[in-house]
């Protein structure tokens, strides 16, 4: 049972054609990397997911849902779809608890105890329990990122999307990171991950995927995708990358 | 001691005497400011001044020709307004405690202050007699000078003593507002001030017997300190009830106009029009909306919900052209904010519950309020409207934070909306409001207001001043959040996207927050401005705090002669000006500083 399939998506800003056709199918419960060259399409591709971005052709199922302009569709699949973004975007103005607890009390309509009890035990999962109090600009860019994990996960989404969690990352913080999204992986999580992290995709990936240029050009195992690429693209990809 | 000197004695060095350019100008603006300060004295101690034509005026600075009679409405205005804050200190009241020594050292710089200026006074001023000749005189003699300086250094000496003394002894900072205010309500029993009083032939004699300043005054100021310490005592005790805060937040925006419709006009109310207007009209608007709310879930209901919004909306504005009751038109207007949120609502049962009492208390505060506002006034003025004054200035004021800043949000939110019509609207009023001179407006307000107003509908010529001035300062506000509108990174519309949250929520929680507290100052400085500015309503014939200043006391032969000391009330004037923009201002930067918190 796929708990995501995409069928032909396309999008283009403007005249350039940034997804061209991309289909595939993610069960739950898997892990899924996408890697690529810059301006391949795949933080593009993710963002249509929760709808951030727009699709012109094709379509999208989310948990049983499609993807339509319909806006009440549209919340409820983000309630259920986690994202984590490469630049954190953690509300500034308020406590890395209040940032935890908005949504759950917001869109959940949960209880503040309830919510707080919750925060508390996310953060804890991810290791800074510590810093509830604190404001996100007194926190390290790798324990922003974490609080950013646990906030998606606040609204105990059934799908985790991370748009290139660790690039605006210092090399030791992203270990850290790395090490939140291994255990939220085998936890069983349905995850979409954009990364260039190759070990990360080689430890916990059940797939692996190449874009370039707007299209999917591999898609297979990690084992194979590191050891026995298909494409020649592929192989120019890693021989690049590692 | 002595390495306290030294210390402060090489901060001085650093500060001001670093290069020779920083000596020059240290030298140079120092002495621009004492001799300032010398002439200002000077100026104001000299004998030809007359400060009498600013206290004996002072009710007419206040409420202008306001009738004594009715005065006690004033109090219980400016003491409503007292008890409010009280409440509201209490219940928001922060735990922050800051040691003793903080109010020492408060005390201590002032007291540095006096005792500078004790030494610098000049002793002789010189000015021009009536006669054209310089008269020069002594104000600020030798003994009076050893007189104050010496009790003067040793209260200085004496906080600075305590200052240095590691007390351990802490206050709260909410409770310390109260401390310093109880100071200014025991010196107006204490210090004592000359007044006039007149002989038989109706010329004035200065009385020897020296009366308390503000005697007219002292007993409602101290019965609103008490009812102000009361209220924040009550505050503080109800300050865990949730509730209570979302209740006070609505009343403040309430108070003025329950102080403008019930307190300040006197309406004159007959029973009978109540009996067959208002209660009627309350009925049935209150019908409407239960029925609403019950059948909201009913499939035939929802069905045609889109046409019944519509036909509501319509009848809103059918009805400013109609002649039906005011009231009717207001409760129109509101049916039409009630259905479009019902929807939202009233998915629970519970939701259901408080729209039902909240739709009952709206329509009954709104008929209240409309009622009070829309009857004739009972207090008689002659020549002039209620209004006068420091009170105008400070309705104006008040007024044009109060209405125009919410209609600043709108308009700015609606000026970044994605919907066109209600961009190109928001866009064009924001342009139109303030292509236009503010003075323009007034007269606009003033004489062709009415033109534009359908038939029927008439208001007072304050009312329209504050019309045009709630989308005046409005507009600018409107500009300004949009700026901060603009700074708020796209990231932050994308998180709030992505964990779920409506449009609404994203505004109310996320975007506007961040952008309101990124233009903090230029928000104080658009309320400064409105303040400030309020003082042209003169030119269209109110008389306003400045204006009474400039014109009314100087003309004001009768029954004290007073012509020819303009100066003094202006400068009175100016001071009065002074001291709110300053407070607002040092406000705002406290402000600032709390907000702040997030940024590193």
């Amino acid at each position: 049972m796929s708990i995501i399939q995409a069928k032909g998506v396309k999008k283009w800003f403007g005249d350039f054609q940034a997804l061209k056709g991309i289909s595939m199918e993610i069960a739950e419960g898997e892990v899924l990397v996408i890697c690529g060259p810059s301006g391949s399409g795949k933080s593009t591709f993710i963002r249509c997911i929760n709808r951030l971005e727009q699709h012109q052709e094709g379509e999208i199922v989310v948990d049983g849902t499609e993807l339509t302009n319909d806006l009440k569709n549209i919340e409820t699949i983000r309630a259920e779809v986690g994202m984590v973004f490469q630049s954190f975007n953690l509300f500034p103005h308020l406590t890395v608890m209040q940032n935890i607890t908005l949504a759950p009390i917001w869109v959940r309509k949960k209880s503040r105890s309830d919510s707080e009890e919750k925060a508390m035990e996310l953060l804890n999962r991810v290791g800074i329990p510590e810093q509830a109090d604190k404001f996100p600009g007194q926190l390290s860019g790798g324990q922003q990122q974490r609080v950013a994990i646990a906030r998606a996960l606040a609204m105990d989404p059934k799908i985790m999307l991370f748009d290139e969690p660790t690039s605006a990352l210092d090399p030791e913080m992203i270990k850290e990171v790395l090490d939140a999204m291994k255990e939220l992986a085998k936890s069983g999580m349905t995850m979409i991950v954009v990364t260039h992290e190759m070990g990360f995709a080689k430890e916990v990936a059940d797939r692996v995927m190449l874009f370039d240029e707007g299209m999917m050009v591999e898609e297979n195992t990690p084992v194979e995708f590191f050891d026995n690429p298909k494409n020649d693209r592929t192989k120019l990809f890693l021989s690049q990358i590692l | 001691m002595v390495d306290v000197i030294k210390k402060k004695a090489k901060e001085v060095q650093e500060s001001l005497f670093s290069s020779v350019g920083s000596s020059v100008l240290t030298i140079g603006t120092s002495y621009l400011v004492l001799n300032f300060f010398r002439g200002m004295f000077g100026f104001v101690m000299s004998s030809d001044k007359d400060w009498l034509a600013v206290l004996n005026n002072m009710q007419l600075y206040m409420v202008q020709a306001y009738p004594e009679s009715d005065f006690i409405r004033v109090w219980i205005s400016v003491g409503l307004t007292f008890v409010f804050s009280g409440v509201s200190i209490g219940l928001w009241r922060s735990d922050d405690r800051s040691n003793i020594s903080v109010m020492f050292d408060r005390f201590y710089k002032l007291g540095l202050g006096v005792l500078f200026f004790t030494i610098v006074a000049p002793t002789f001023t010189s000015y021009m007699g009536n006669d054209g000749y310089v008269i020069t005189e002594e104000v600020f003699s030798r003994s009076s000078r050893i007189g104050m300086l010496i009790p003067v250094l040793l209260i200085t000496v004496g906080f600075f003593l305590l200052k240095n003394r590691k007390i351990n002894f802490s206050f709260n900072n909410s409770d310390a507002v109260f401390l310093y205010l109880s100071i200014p309500i025991a010196l107006i029993w204490i210090i004592e001030l000359p007044t006039i009083q007149l002989d038989q032939n109706k010329d004035r004699i200065i009385p020897d017997p020296l009366m308390p300043i503000a005697n007219t005054t002292k007993v409602p100021w101290t019965v609103i300190f008490v009812l102000f310490l009361l209220s924040y005592f009550i505050g503080i005790y109800f300050k865990e009830v949730k509730r209570l805060k979302n209740i006070m937040s609505i009343s403040w925006f309430l108070l003025p106009l329950l102080i403008f419709s019930w307190i300040f006009k006197k309406p004159q109310i007959e029973m009978a029009e109540v009996l067959t207007g208002d209660i009627p009209i309350f009925l049935i608007f209150f019908a409407v909306g239960l029925g609403t709310v019950l059948l909201i879930n009913n499939p035939i209901v929802k069905k045609y919900y889109s046409i019944y919004i519509g036909v509501v909306i319509v009848a809103t504005i059918a009805g400013v052209f109609i002649s039906i009751p005011m009231l009717a038109k207001a409760c129109l207007l509101l049916l039409g904010l009630f259905v479009t949120v019902v929807p939202a609502v009233s998915t629970s049962q519970q939701g259901k519950k408080s729209l039902i009492i909240i739709w009952a208390v709206a329509l009954v505060t709104l008929t209240f309020l409309l009622r009070g506002g829309a009857s004739e006034t009972g207090i008689v003025v002659p020549g002039s409207s209620i209004f006068g004054g420091f009170s105008l200035t400070w309705l104006l004021a008040i007024f044009g934070t109060y209405v125009s800043f919410p209609l600043g949000v709108l308009l700015a939110l609606g000026r970044n909306s994605k919907l066109p019509i209600v961009r190109i609207i928001c866009t064009g009023i924001i342009e139109l409001v303030r292509s236009v001179p503010y003075i323009t407006w007034l007269f606009f307000a003033s004489v062709t207001l009415a033109v534009f107003l359908p038939a029927g509908v008439e208001f007072n010529l304050i009312v329209r001043v504050l019309m045009v001035t709630a989308f005046f300062s409005g507009a600018y506000f409107a500009e300004n959040i949009r700026g901060g509108l603009q700074s708020i990174p796209k990231g932050q519309y994308e998180a709030a996207d992505a964990i779920g949250m409506s449009p609404f929520q994203k505004i109310g929680l996320i975007v506007l927050p961040q952008a309101l507290r990124a233009v903090i100052p230029t928000l104080v400085s658009s309320a400064i401005t409105a303040f400030k500015d309020s003082s042209l309503v003169t030119i269209i014939g109110l008389f306003d705090f400045l204006t009474i200043g400039k014109t009314v006391i100087d003309n004001q032969s009768v029954p004290v002669n007073f012509v020819g000391h303009q100066r003094e009330n202006l400068i009175f004037v100016a001071v009065v000006y002074w001291i709110f923009t300053f407070t607002l201002s040092r406000r705002s930067m406290k402000i600032e500083k709390r907000l702040g918190l997030g940024e590193r």
